[in-house]
């Protein structure tokens, strides 16, 4: 049964052997379940947020892989609507790999906010002036969207295409495709920069406050900027990560290359507008909110090198390294520099989250730290189960890669 | 949400907040409509078979997709856009009317690598041979190097007298193994009479409209050069594909390759050389 379900003329591993592979995962995904039970049934007081820390690992794990599932619209975005041929190579994967981030990121949204039979309040009442209203109404249709787009690949299983009324079903959403492409970028580009401007509306919050453009703050175009820069080398490194344990070339050597082009082009820009508000922030925002800017890097583990490192060490280095040929066409170094762009934009979700709420704002506050309880950490791996799990599947069984087969004759 | 649910304001942050997204959902949901309609009216006019093909052509690999006047020398290094379809094809018809196209000579040889073939039939691509008989109809069969692939059958399902097929379309199913092995119908028409591989014919077909369109089936002179080309493709398939082609030169193939190669990936063979995946 498990071979007919493999695509034809692709290589899989015997079915033992994936077994094996998925068992440890499974083992991972049943304790975080059972540690979002504790969570669902017991309440927060299972985590170690308060109220003054009220945002924790699980945000910051929502923040950072739909930063790097930015790869699914924008990828989308290059592909349909810009009719770059070159990327139908990892489309497939960069859908799944999106469908996994965000739904990972509303099923831990889900635990943290609470009370999921009453999710759709949200929806029903919501409040308009909230950027965690348009982040809710986008993650969820964006969500659904990515549902819609995985269907096609979905339903190219070598036994539901058997199924004719799936065939041409298969087909037809396939020629809209564009059309959720489009909208995913709509979605995606309004949830990254409410995402970024969360926190840069905070006022009371020195250290992440900024100004902007009409009610929309720098952190807002920011964020959607780091993460479309971010999101084709997390691609890059799937896909490598991938081929890696798979033993299989998946896609040709140049779709790398240009993934990273792609993706160094956009993260040399995104380090220019930082450097620029970082400018403006240190020498008129946070002045003028009466707080010296390097204040707040003298709080250990918080120094300046940790700016350092988010602009230069993981942002201007790996977008030169992507952007000079020679280093691009080397495979090591592609994949060290995609690596480090990947850590760049989770270093930057970590600073906006963890240390903008650490910091002390009011003279009778306190330098707070936050070490997540395990329930939290068994919540946040779940998820990282789910993700391999459900990737895992959809390789075994979807053709997820259109040039492996042909790549396996030559 | 919407007017008269707790905590609807007629403001503009309201109305342009919820109208975006009310059309945005709209627009989605427009999308999913429009396929499910579209996918109802292909499935009505029976364009399934189509679209398999369609889709099936694209994975294979590109020596699998090679141009007929490519085995011949006609025209060099050319991969077939046309599914097969030589129908539609401006450089095949442009050959044909130069008038000295290898499809036109008749062929010399009865066999070809140690395959046999005949000089009387049309071959289609997909290893199915076309006779045409004298009221009109077809006789379709599985040609001599899909048989020798396949080896005997453990089964096989045959479409019921009266149904309707489209080239590239399904013809009929063979069961080897634990193999389904789909077979593409060479022909349109209709099935007047079905037969068995004990017969050595499966399909009786009658043409829809009078007459059958047969250019883009392999005929004359062509046929040998293709069916050596396809040998040397299945020397490469079944050899270790760090030795490269390693069958001795010179020998007969078997009778049944599936039976004398256990541990081919015949999935993949049946699927690059029948074409139905």
């Amino acid at each position: 049964m498990d071979r007919q379900l493999i695509p034809r003329g692709l290589k899989r591993s015997p079915l033992w052997k994936f077994s094996l592979w998925i068992l440890p995962w499974c083992a991972l995904l049943a304790v975080g379940i059972y540690a979002i039970f504790l969570c669902l049934a017991r309440g927060l007081n299972q985590t170690n947020m308060d109220n003054r820390f009220a945002f924790g690992l699980w945000i910051y794990l929502d923040l950072t892989v739909i930063a790097l599932g930015a790869g699914a619209f924008f990828t989308g975005f290059l592909l349909y609507i810009l009719k770059r041929k070159e990327l139908k190579a990892v489309i497939n994967s960069a859908v799944v790999l999106g469908f996994i981030c965000y739904s990972g990121a509303v099923a831990v949204l889900m635990v943290d906010v609470g009370q999921p039979l009453r999710a759709w309040f949200t929806f029903w009442h919501p409040n308009v002036h909230s950027m965690l209203t348009e982040v809710t109404f986008c993650i969820t249709c964006y969500l659904t969207v990515l549902f819609v787009e995985y269907l096609p690949i979905l339903l190219k299983n070598r036994k539901l295409r058997m199924i004719p009324s799936f065939l041409v079903f298969e087909f037809e959403l396939h020629k809209v495709m564009y059309v959720l492409a489009g909208v995913g970028t709509f979605l995606s580009f309004f949830h990254q920069g409410s995402l970024g401007g969360l926190y840069g509306v905070l006022r009371g919050r020195p250290f992440a406050y900024r100004e902007g453009i009409a009610i929309w703050p720098s952190t807002f175009f920011l964020f959607i900027l780091s993460a479309i820069a971010a999101g084709p080398s997390f691609i890059l490194l799937t896909t490598t990560v991938v081929q890696k344990i798979s033993g299989k070339t998946l896609v040709k050597r140049e779709v790398l290359g240009y993934l990273g082009k792609i993706s160094g082009s956009l993260l040399i820009v995104y380090v220019l507008m930082k450097s620029i508000d970082t400018l403006v922030w240190l020498n008129s925002t946070s002045p003028a909110e009466g707080v010296q800017p390097f204040e707040f890097y003298m709080w250990n583990p918080f120094g300046t090198w940790i700016l350092f490192a988010e602009i230069v060490l993981l942002g201007l280095v790996p977008g030169l390294m992507l952007l000079t040929s020679t280093i691009r066409n080397r495979t090591g170094w592609l994949i060290t520099a995609a690596l480090l762009t990947c850590g760049g934009v989770a270093l930057n979700r970590f600073v906006l989250t963890i240390q903008t709420l650490a910091l002390p704002t009011l003279p009778f506050d306190e330098f707070l730290s936050y070490l997540p309880s395990w329930q939290e950490v068994a919540a946040f791996l779940a998820v990282l189960a789910y993700g391999v799990l459900f990737y895992s599947l959809s390789f075994r069984y979807l053709p997820l890669f259109p040039q492996e087969r042909e790549l396996a004759h030559s | 949400m919407f007017p008269g649910v707790f905590g609807f304001e007629w403001t503009a942050g309201n109305l342009i907040f919820l109208g975006i997204f009310n059309s945005v959902i709209c627009l989605v949901l427009g999308a999913i409509a429009v396929a499910i309609v579209r996918g109802a009216r292909d499935f009505a006019n029976g364009k399934q078979d189509e679209l398999r093909w369609d889709d099936d052509f694209e994975e294979l690999p590109p020596t699998a997709r090679a141009c007929r006047h490519a085995f011949t020398g006609e025209i060099k290094h050319r991969v077939c856009p046309n599914g097969f379809d030589c129908r539609e094809c401006t450089p095949h018809s442009r050959l044909l009317e130069r008038g000295d196209c290898v499809a036109d000579l008749r062929a010399q040889e009865r066999s070809a690598s140690g395959f046999e073939i005949e000089a009387e039939c049309m071959y289609h691509r997909g290893h199915t041979w076309v006779r045409e008989e004298g009221d009109g109809t077809v006789t379709v069969g599985l040609d001599d190097f899909a048989s020798r692939l396949v080896g005997p059958p453990d089964d096989a399902e045959l479409p019921a007298v009266g149904s309707r097929l489209v080239v590239n379309g399904s013809a009929w199913n063979l069961k080897r193994g634990s193999a389904t092995i789909r077979i593409l119908c060479p022909v349109d028409g209709e099935v007047v009479a079905t037969g068995g591989a004990g017969q050595g014919w499966y399909l009786r077909i009658r043409p829809l409209n009078g007459a059958m369109d047969t250019r883009h089936l392999l005929r004359g002179g062509e046929v040998s050069a293709w069916i050596a080309n396809e040998m040397e493709r299945l020397q490469l398939a079944l050899s270790n594909s760090q030795l490269g082609a390693s069958l001795a030169d010179g020998g007969l193939p078997v009778q049944d390759f599936t039976a004398a190669n256990p541990e081919a990936d015949w999935d993949s063979i049946y699927a690059e050389f029948l074409f139905g995946a």
